[in-house]
């Protein structure tokens, strides 16, 4: 539904963004693929108890996907350079049509410390913020309100670790940024893509719910949980590949 | 292409749509011709429906129908049938389920009780169209016309009138009751029951047909589990013991048979009229102290699976029809497709069963001939290994001969092995004839296949240009118009369709919010924010009913919480009545004074509410309970509800033609003077809200669809007007605000209450200010009642779009029209298609049928009449 074009068309809000890319080492280069592998063995291995019984097994998921999340963070994405400043060598008009990628943060990784402090921040603010907003979002699109509160909440925060948490940790808390991310301006990378896809697949996972299967697993959220994971997994690939540096296209 | 080529092309489309429908329809609901005349003994020149055996056991019957029984209210643990399951124990009473087809509503169900036939789905519409005089019974050969033509036949009748119009003239005494406030649980059933005594002392009759209709009000209402039903069933169940006595002692009563059963039964929710097991099990017992000389008694109450309805043996509905004719002595009518029932053979010895079942066959394979003109069955074929033919008719006509066969030679054959041969073609008939494939015509359906595919192909070419200008909204729509079209494939999701309508609108109100997000300039954002509240209204109106199949009965705002919580539910309404009013004030009578316009408004929103306050007093008097508040609102509770319907409906009329003339007169007027001084014409964008015609006639017409509304979704309109108000502060384009619209149109007809089953069309408010029984007039306020939603979003749309500024007028209306005619033509496809591929499915009856039928009202009601018709009466209005 997204159509994307390469083409920066004048607008009214000017998208400052770049693309995030993984950090130059090895390791970040190999454990950027291992990663999102751990993440759907992880929600794979869940599925059954997810099945049986979705609020013990989605609260008791939390604790591993958000280290692997941590980890993931820590070890291939680069973290905000502080919450004021806007990335500095980006030009607010991207004149050329090749977008050059990952010129401005191609240094080499600052030390571990320096990574863990934020990662660990973007964790509270991601459970702390977000995850009460998405289930807020949930709700309007139609979460059973009255009966079903704690599957809503571990919903969301399953999404908002997912695709959330990193974005906290690449952008910061800059409100320029966050303001083109709520306009979902951001060109694709793999982080954008990420939040992108768990949301899409979170919303068509509620497709299959009507359908006179009578499965155990059609109830709520499994459905909802399974697209966010599937969507994350998708759209991960292709922003960081296939659509990387394109905006989703309004017009 | 040029302007008029594209409105040749998308009036072509829109003729070829109701053309496509009309003759699809006619091949997918073929008339059934039936075979008239009566049906008498020794008539046939192979001796069929011979009584040289005549010994009947029963010479009179009282028929007694109570509308909705459904099987567990007779046979369960939880049950008021105390002394019925005291007979089924003792043999006196010989239980069954009796299988109802679908649609189950009343009359249809009576057709097939009396006939013996399977109705067809026309019977649905028939049923609606009450006067029709073809649904009339009165030409056809039932076992009501068989007692009648018995020497000293007579038939009396007392209870639903569904009887006396399918009967005309039948009955000698009679007193019919009409079902029309489904909240009169009691003097509808007295009105029957007081005349029960005086019958059992006459002896002229030789049929009574009694009908109560108060459990199935009580259903309605408030559903099976409801605190009326156990005592509504001790009543039902003191009848049946009051006749039972009097057959017991009065003489002239000795051989009468009595036979409890009701016409379909109901689910969960109360309702009925699709295919759950529970619409579809009625419950049937015969009763007389003769069956006890061929019964030792059942167990009672009979403990089931749980969510099933099979008590004791399950037989066809249809099967009563031969049923009753074997027991009282007359020839089988003919058009049955009925198998007498097995159990009560035993009657007889084993040669009258023979002959009883051979009468029935005969008269079955009359109707089998006429339906494979190609097969001989004159017992020629091999009769052996029937089991393995293909094709139905072969297999019929192999059993024929089996049947035939095992007679052979006359007297001397396997009497035993004939009766099963002819109770298993009998069966199997039935099976065969009531089965779907057999009478479509495939050929009419391709016709209106490619009719709409044509239509699809025309509109689309024209709307291609208004999709091309924004490729997201383009995207939008046809992703819209594709995953409908899928979804039609899939039995679940048509039942479930209102699903679909939430899920797209919050993804599209979602997107709507991002898109403005990014494109408003910095100042701007807040208008983004709008999507917000229209998105958090969708979701409460997604819940004020609970529709579809699956949770159907569950609870929602409009059953559980407001019921429960009456006076929130008075505030709410007077809050809507009161905007109404206010806006109209403000608006109507343009000419006069403000006081004067206030006046008149008030006035017409005080009539409107005291007419709706009164009927919910008639007709859910549980929601007034304890308000005496309210009681002040009624000054017209003398006059009856018919009079202030009419009053209302005139007070409307009139308020709505005093507001426009005089605007169009003045705009007129105006338009003359600026040709006069030769400047370009005033952009009616630029009117004052005074001066807008379309404002008061779109607030008069909010106030006629509340009156058509029911008290508990009269709220939503205040919900709607708040999104109009949001939306009208929302920059959309053209393609975006049909979209919406579209999508808004589809919602609020699921958030009424509305689905894709015949049981929930809601006719409460179908004979406000009506009579008598004016199909025309209880046609267009069922409607209106029911597409209230759709309705109301057609006027706002009109005027949303006659707002904005930046297009030419008549193109932008031009382009709605366009791409809401995709929508329909598409749909319509792609119904049609469904209907086509899987016409032997086992679904095609209960949720495809009705699908149709919806389908054929949006489109030719809500959009050819509605948002062609109306739609461009108001925008025309609005800016002409």
């Amino acid at each position: 539904m997204a159509e994307t074009t390469t083409e920066a068309k004048p607008r009214k809000l000017l998208p400052i963004s770049q693309p995030i890319s993984v950090l130059p080492t090895d390791v970040a280069r190999i454990y950027t693929h291992i990663h999102p592998i751990l993440i759907l063995s992880l929600y794979y291995l869940c599925f059954p108890s997810l099945v049986a019984d979705p609020v013990t097994t989605l609260k008791q998921a939390l604790a591993p996907l958000a280290h692997l999340q941590i980890t993931y963070c820590v070890v291939c994405l680069p973290p905000s350079k502080g919450s004021s400043t806007s990335p500095s060598t980006s030009s607010a008009t991207p004149k050329k049509k090749k977008v050059t990628f990952a010129k401005p943060i191609a240094k080499p990784p600052a030390s571990l410390k320096s990574r863990i402090i934020p990662a660990v921040f973007s964790l509270f603010l991601s459970l702390s913020l977000s995850a009460p907003l998405l289930t807020v979002i949930l709700i309007l699109f139609g979460a059973p309100l009255t009966t079903h509160f704690w599957h809503n909440l571990l919903c969301a925060t399953h999404i908002s670790l997912l695709g959330v948490l990193p974005l906290f940790y690449v952008h910061g808390v800059d409100a320029r940024m966050w303001r083109e991310i709520s306009g979902a301006c951001l060109p694709f990378d793999e982080v954008w893509g990420g939040l992108v896809g768990s949301i899409l697949g979170a919303w068509l996972g509620a497709v299959p719910i009507p359908l006179d299967w009578d499965r155990e697993w059609q109830k709520w959220p499994v459905t909802i949980v399974t697209g966010a994971y599937i969507g994350w997994f998708v759209f991960r690939y292709a922003g960081g590949y296939l659509l990387r540096g394109k905006r989703i296209e309004f017009d | 292409m040029s302007q008029r080529l594209s409105i040749l092309t998308l009036t072509i489309a829109n003729l070829l749509i109701p053309l496509a429908i009309l003759i699809f329809a006619t091949g997918f609901f073929p008339y059934k011709p039936f075979i008239a005349g009566r049906a008498s003994y020794g008539d046939g020149k192979d001796g069929k429906n011979d009584n040289k055996y005549g010994t009947a056991p029963f010479d009179k019957v009282v028929f007694m129908v109570v509308d909705a029984l459904r099987s567990d209210f007779v046979y369960s643990n939880h049950s008021g049938f105390t002394f019925t399951q005291s007979l089924i124990r003792s043999g006196a009473a010989m239980p069954f389920t009796a299988h109802a087809t679908s649609p189950t509503i009343t009359m249809p169900r009576v057709k097939a009780m009396t006939t013996g036939s399977i109705p067809s789905f026309l019977d649905v519409i028939l049923n609606f169209a009450e006067s029709d005089t073809t649904s009339s019974l009165a030409n056809q050969d039932t076992w009501l016309s068989q007692l009648k033509d018995k020497p000293e036949g007579k038939l009396v009748m007392y209870g639903d009138d569904t009887w006396l119009k399918l009967f005309p003239s039948v009955f000698a005494r009679a007193d019919g009751t009409s079902s029309f406030f489904v909240s009169d649980f009691t003097e509808v059933d007295n009105n029957v029951t007081r005349h029960v005594p005086l019958e059992m002392r006459q002896s002229d009759w030789n049929g009574m047909i009694i009908h109560y209709l108060g459990l199935d009000h009580i259903g309605h209402k408030a559903g099976p589990r409801s605190p009326h039903m156990i005592p509504k069933q001790a009543e039902m169940d003191d009848i049946v013991k009051q006749i039972y006595q009097a057959i017991e002692t009065e003489k002239h009563l000795q051989s009468t048979l009595l036979v409890v059963c009701g016409d379909h039964g109901m689910n969960e929710a109360g309702n009925h009229g699709g295919s759950a097991e529970g619409e579809t099990s009625p419950a049937l017992v015969f009763l007389s102290p003769k069956f006890r000389t061929i019964s030792g008694g059942s167990e009672s109450p009979l403990v089931v699976p749980e969510s099933s309805f099979e008590y004791y043996t399950t037989v066809e509905q249809s099967d009563i029809a031969p049923t009753l004719a074997g027991l009282l002595g007359f020839p089988i009518p003919l058009n049955n497709l009925g198998v007498f029932i097995p159990e009560l053979l035993a009657f007889w010895d084993d040669d009258v069963k023979l002959h009883l079942m051979q009468q029935n066959a005969r008269q079955i394979l009359d109707i089998v001939r006429g339906t494979f003109p190609g097969l001989p069955f004159d017992g020629t074929t091999d009769g052996n290994g029937c089991a393995s033919l293909n094709s139905d008719g072969e297999t019929l006509d192999c059993l024929w001969s089996w049947a035939t066969k095992s007679l052979d030679p006359p007297g001397y054959g396997d009497g035993a092995e004939a009766l099963r041969a002819y109770t298993e073609f009998s069966k199997r008939a039935q099976n065969v004839m009531s089965s779907t494939a057999s009478n479509y015509d495939v050929g009419r359906l391709h016709i209106g296949i490619v009719l709409a595919g044509l239509a699809t192909v025309a509109c689309h070419t024209t709307a291609s240009t208004a999709l091309s200008e924004s490729r997201s909204s383009g995207l939008w729509t046809s992703s819209v118009i594709i995953l409908y079209g899928a979804m039609m494939f899939a039995s679940s999701y048509v039942e479930e369709e209102q699903h679909f309508w939430y899920w797209a609108s919050s993804g599209w109100l979602a997107w709507l919010f991002l898109k403005q997000h990014s494109t408003l300039p910095m100042g701007g954002f807040w208008k983004a924010w709008l999507s917000v509240p229209l998105l958090a209204i969708l979701r409460v109106i997604r819940v004020w009913n609970q529709t579809g199949q699956k949770h159907a009965g569950e609870p929602d705002i409009a059953k559980t919480l407001l019921p429960a919580h009456n006076s929130i539910l008075w505030l709410l309404v007077l809050a809507t009545y009161l905007d109404v009013v206010q806006r109209l004030s403000r608006r109507a009578l343009p000419w006069t004074s403000r006081r004067v316009s206030f006046a008149a408004s008030l006035a017409l929103g005080l009539t409107a509410l005291s007419f709706k306050v009164d009927f919910t007093k008639a007709d859910a008097p549980e929601l007034l309970d304890g308000l005496h508040l309210f009681f002040f609102l009624r000054p017209m509770k003398e006059a009856s509800l018919i009079a202030q319907a009419r009053a209302l409906f005139i007070g409307i009329m009139a308020l709505l033609l005093l507001s426009i003339f005089p605007v169009i007169n003045k705009r007129a007027s105006q338009a003359g003077k600026v040709e006069d001084i030769a400047q370009p014409p005033v952009d009616a964008g630029m009117l004052t809200d005074e001066v807008s015609a379309l404002r008061p006639l779109h607030d008069l017409f909010t106030l006629f669809l509340m009156t058509q509304s029911r008290a508990t979704n009269i709220p939503l309109f205040l919900l709607f007007e708040i999104q109009c108000n949001i939306l009208d502060l929302v920059e959309l384009s053209g393609v975006e605000m049909t979209l919406t619209s579209h999508l808004f149109q589809y919602a609020s007809f699921f958030a009424f209450g509305g689905s894709n089953a015949i049981s929930s069309i809601d006719l409460s408010n179908a004979y406000n200010g009506v009579a008598g029984y004016n199909v025309v007039a209880v046609g267009i306020l069922t409607f209106c009642g029911n597409w209230a939603g759709p309705l109301w979003w057609t006027s706002a749309t009109a005027l949303l779009l006659s707002k904005r500024r930046n297009q030419g007028r008549r193109r932008r209306w031009f382009e709605h029209v366009s791409v809401l005619t995709a929508f329909v033509s598409s749909g319509v496809l792609s119904v049609m298609l469904a209907c086509m591929a899987l016409r032997t499915h086992l679904f095609i009856w209960t949720v495809f049928s009705p699908k149709y039928l919806y389908s054929m009202a949006w489109s030719m009601g809500q959009h050819l009449c509605i948002n062609i018709g109306l739609g461009s009466l108001l925008y025309w209005v609005e800016t002409s």
